[in-house]
C-alpha cells in the first residue's frame, strides 16, 4: 500500500525523475521522464538505465557508482551534441535511497534541462570577451588569486598563468598608477571600500594599456575575506578621450591667450551660449543678465545692432557666411571693435539648426588702421596742396613776369614820350604786384613751417577787440554793427600773430562781401565745446555759393590776386593757421543771407 | 590782311589788356574790341550787346583766374546761349596756368578753340587771324 502511494506520487511528480536499484535497473519513474524519452514502446521497468538512455557519460556512471558506495548527493552536468539537434545541457542530480536506514538500495536520479541557463551564461562570457571585460577574485584567507581568461588575455599572459595579488599589482605602471592601485587595494582590505578606477598597466609583452579596474569586497565577521571584481580593457576609448581632452585643452588655452570668445547658438531650442572669454570680451558678468541674448543686446553699440542682426539673418538663410564687425560699449563707456565669425550647421533637409562662432576684439588693429588712414589722408592732402601750391606759384609769377616782359618789349620800341611814361607807370605797377605775390607766398610757406612752440595763452575777447579797433575806420565807413558775445575770461591756446591774421581776414572778408542792400552786421559768439572753444563769426553779407565753391573755399584753387576784390589765398592761409594751432574751421552760408564761419581753438582752463 | 570784326577780351589784368590791344593794333587784328573785367561782367555785357541787335563777337579771349566769376563759370553759362545766336563764335583761353588739369578740362568745351599761354605774342595773333579769316 505504501509502495503504491509512493509509486503514484512519483508518477505524477512534475520533474523528470527515475528510480533505480543497485544494479541500476529502473524501478519507477515519473510520467514526464518517460515522455521525454522518445521511441519507447514498452514499459522500461526492470530494464537497465544504460539500455534506455544511450547518451549517459562515463562521468555519470562514475557518479552513480560513488553515490551507491558513499551515499552522497552529487550533481553531474552533461553537454549533449546530437548531430541533428542544437547543443543541450543536462544536469543530473543523483541521490541514494535507503530502505533500512543505512543500506543503500538504489538511486533517485533527477534530470534537469539547463540548456537555457547555460546558453545565457555562455552569452555573457562571450559578451565579456567582446567587451574585453575580465574577472578576478582574491581569497584573502587562502591567499590565492584567480583570473578569468579575458583578464589573462588583457595582461597578455599564457592561459596557464597563476597570478597572486602582488604580481597582479605589479602589472600596473610604475609610479602614479601603481601607487594608486596599491592604496585602493589596501583601503579595501582595511576598510572594505570598493573601487572603480581607470589606470594604466604594462602587459607581459611590455605594452602600455588603459584598463578600468573595479573591485568589491566580501566581509565576514568584520573582516574582508574576499575581493572580486572586473577588469576591462578601455585602451582605445581612453586614448581617444585623452586625445580629445588634449585638443580641447589646447583650444581652451589658445582661445584664452588670444582672447577669442566662442559662442554657440542652438536655433531649435533658441538658446545662445557663451564661454567665459565672451563675457570678458564684453566686460560683463554672467550673473547680471537673465540670458546671453540680453547681455549681447545691452552691450552692442546701438548703431550697429541692426546691421549685425541682419547679417546673422542672412547667414541663417544661407545667403552669406557670417563674418562681420560691430562695436560694443563696455560698462565704463569705452567703445571696442569686435570681429565676429560664425558657421551655420544644417540638418539633412538644409534647415539651420545650430550656429557656432567666435568673437575677438580687434580695436588695436582698427586703431592702427585709422591712424594709417589719417596719415594717408594728411599725406595726400599735403601732396595735393603742394601740387596746387606749385601751380599757383607758377601761375602768379608767370602772369607778372609775362606782363613785365611785354611792357619792356613795348618800351624799347616806343618813340612817343607820353606813351613811354605810361609804360613806366605800368612797369612799376607790375613789379609791385610781383613783390606782393612773393610776400604772399612767403606767408604761406611760413604757416607751413611755423613752430608749434610759439603757442601762447591768448584772451579771445581781447584779441577780437584789438583787431576790431584796427579796422575801426573801415567798419565805420560801411556803417557796421558789431555784436560781440564773448566771455571776457575765455582763454585759448594760440599763436598771437595768427589769431590777429585770422580775425583780420574774417573781418575784411565780411567788409568786402557785404550786401549793398543792408547795413553790415557782424556777430561773434563763443562757446565751450569739449576740449575746444568754438567761435561763431557770422555776417549778413552776400554769402558764398557753397554748391559752387564749397569744396574749394579754403583751398588754393582760387588763386590770390592783386585785384582789390580778390579772394582765395586769404581763407587758405586762415585754414592753415588754424590747423597749425590744432584747431579747425568750417563754413555755413546762404546766398544773399550771409556767412557763418565756425572756428575751433584749443581751450585753456583757468 | 583782312581784319576781324567784334573781338572780345575778358581779363581782370589791365596791363594784359593794354598789351593785347597794342599787339592787335600792330597786326591789324580787329575793329571793335569789347573788354570785360570778369565773367559776370562779360555775360551781362554780351547780353545787352545782343539785345541791342548786335551779333556776338566772333572771337573771345578768355582768362581763367578772375574774381567774382572766373573763366570756367563764364564758359558754363555761355554754353547755354542758343546756337543760332553764336555767329561762329570761338573762344581762346589765354592764361598763365600750366596746370595740366586745366588743359584736360578745356577739352570738354567744344567752343574753346585753343589754349594760349601768356605772354601773348604777335605770332599767336597772326595764327588765329589766318585760321579765322581763311
Amino acid at each position: 500500500m505504501e509502495s503504491l502511494v509512493i509509486s503514484s506520487f512519483i508518477k505524477d511528480y512534475p520533474a523528470s525523475v527515475v528510480i533505480v536499484n543497485r544494479e541500476l535497473e529502473i524501478i519507477d519513474h515519473s510520467e514526464l521522464w518517460l515522455k521525454e524519452l522518445q521511441n519507447i514502446n514498452q514499459s522500461p521497468i526492470g530494464v537497465s538505465i544504460y539500455n534506455i538512455i544511450n547518451y549517459t557519460s562515463e562521468e555519470f556512471l562514475k557518479c552513480c557508482e560513488e553515490c551507491l558506495q558513499r551515499g552522497e548527493i552529487t550533481k553531474v552536468i552533461q553537454k549533449l551534441n546530437p548531430l541533428e539537434e542544437k547543443t543541450r545541457w543536462l544536469e543530473w542530480t543523483i541521490s541514494p535511497w535507503k530502505e533500512n536506514h543505512d543500506k543503500i538500495n538504489g538511486l533517485i536520479i533527477i534530470k534537469n534541462d539547463i540548456t537555457e541557463t547555460k546558453r545565457k551564461e555562455e552569452l555573457l562570457l562571450k559578451a565579456k570577451s567582446i567587451a574585453r571585460i575580465g574577472g578576478w577574485e582574491v581569497d584573502l584567507v587562502a591567499n590565492t588569486m584567480y583570473w578569468t581568461e579575458v583578464t589573462k588575455e588583457i595582461h597578455e599572459v599564457p592561459m596557464d598563468f597563476i597570478p597572486n595579488l602582488e604580481e597582479g599589482i605589479n602589472f600596473y605602471k610604475e609610479g602614479v598608477d601603481r601607487n594608486k592601485i596599491t592604496s585602493l587595494v589596501s583601503d579595501a582590505i582595511k576598510d572594505g571600500v570598493p573601487w572603480d578606477k581607470e589606470l594604466r598597466i604594462i602587459t607581459a609583452k611590455g605594452r602600455e594599456l588603459w584598463v578600468r579596474a573595479k573591485g568589491e569586497v566580501e566581509i565576514v565577521n568584520n573582516k574582508v575575506v574576499r575581493m572580486y571584481g572586473t577588469f576591462q580593457d578601455i585602451d582605445e576609448k581612453k586614448r581617444v578621450e585623452l586625445k580629445c581632452e588634449e585638443v580641447s585643452d589646447r583650444l581652451l588655452i589658445a582661445t584664452k591667450v588670444a582672447s577669442i570668445g566662442i559662442w554657440d547658438y542652438d536655433m531649435v531650442e533658441n538658446k545662445l551660449l557663451w564661454d567665459d572669454n565672451m563675457y570678458s570680451l564684453y566686460r560683463v558678468k554672467k550673473e547680471d543678465f537673465s540670458g546671453v541674448v540680453e547681455a549681447w543686446e545691452s552691450s552692442v553699440h546701438p548703431e550697429d545692432i541692426k546691421s549685425a542682426q541682419e547679417e546673422l539673418d542672412l547667414a541663417i538663410k544661407g545667403e552669406i557666411e557670417f563674418n562681420t564687425e560691430f562695436r560694443v560699449v563696455w560698462p565704463n563707456g569705452e567703445v571696442r571693435y569686435i570681429k565676429a565669425i560664425g558657421h551655420v550647421i544644417r540638418d539633412s533637409k538644409g534647415n539651420a539648426v545650430k550656429m557656432i562662432g567666435a568673437n575677438w576684439d580687434f580695436s588695436k588693429d582698427k586703431k592702427a588702421e585709422k591712424k594709417l588712414k589719417d596719415l594717408l589722408d594728411i599725406t595726400s592732402e599735403q601732396n595735393n596742396s603742394l601740387t596746387n601750391f606749385a601751380h599757383i606759384v607758377s601761375h602768379n609769377l608767370r602772369s607778372h613776369s609775362s606782363n613785365l616782359s611785354m611792357l619792356t618789349g613795348f618800351f624799347s620800341e616806343e618813340k612817343d614820350k607820353e606813351e613811354k611814361n605810361r609804360l613806366i607807370k605800368m612797369l612799376c605797377e607790375a613789379s609791385e604786384s610781383l613783390d606782393e605775390t612773393v610776400q604772399h607766398l612767403t606767408e604761406v610757406v611760413q604757416v607751413k613751417t611755423e613752430a608749434i612752440d610759439k603757442m601762447r595763452t591768448v584772451n579771445l575777447y581781447e584779441a577780437i577787440l584789438g583787431v576790431k579797433k584796427n579796422l575801426a575806420v573801415l567798419l565805420k565807413e560801411k556803417d557796421t554793427t558789431c555784436k560781440i558775445d564773448v566771455s571776457k575770461n575765455l582763454q585759448i591756446n594760440a599763436i598771437p600773430a595768427y589769431m590777429d591774421s585770422i580775425l583780420l581776414n574774417l573781418f575784411t572778408n565780411s567788409l568786402k562781401y557785404s550786401s549793398p542792400k543792408r547795413p553790415l552786421i557782424i556777430k561773434i559768439s563763443a562757446t565751450r565745446k569739449g576740449p575746444y572753444i568754438k567761435v561763431d563769426f557770422c555776417d549778413n553779407g552776400l554769402g558764398i555759393d557753397l554748391d559752387r565753391h564749397g569744396d574749394k573755399i579754403f583751398g588754393m584753387y582760387k588763386t590770390f590776386h592783386r585785384h582789390e576784390d580778390a579772394k582765395g589765398i586769404g581763407l587758405f592761409i586762415t585754414k592753415n593757421q588754424i590747423e597749425s594751432m590744432n584747431g579747425k574751421i568750417e563754413v555755413d552760408s546762404q546766398i544773399d543771407k550771409g556767412a557763418t564761419f565756425r572756428l575751433y581753438f584749443e581751450a585753456i582752463d583757468n | 590782311m583782312k581784319n576781324l570784326k567784334d573781338v572780345c577780351i575778358i581779363d581782370d589784368d589791365h596791363i594784359f589788356i593794354y598789351g593785347i590791344k597794342r599787339l592787335m593794333k600792330e597786326v591789324n587784328f580787329g575793329e571793335d574790341i569789347l573788354v570785360y573785367e570778369n565773367g559776370k561782367e562779360a555775360l551781362n555785357g554780351l547780353r545787352l550787346h545782343l539785345e541791342a541787335g548786335n551779333k556776338l563777337p566772333s572771337i573771345i579771349f578768355l582768362d581763367l583766374n578772375m574774381p567774382i566769376m572766373n573763366g570756367w563759370d563764364f564758359l558754363n553759362d555761355f554754353c547755354k546761349i542758343d546756337a543760332s545766336e553764336l555767329n561762329d563764335t570761338v573762344v581762346y583761353i589765354i592764361s598763365s596756368s600750366v596746370d595740366p588739369r586745366d588743359l584736360v578740362r578745356i577739352k570738354s568745351y567744344p567752343i574753346v578753340k585753343d589754349y594760349i599761354l601768356k605772354p601773348v605774342t604777335v605770332n599767336d595773333l597772326e595764327v588765329i587771324q589766318k585760321e579765322k579769316v581763311a
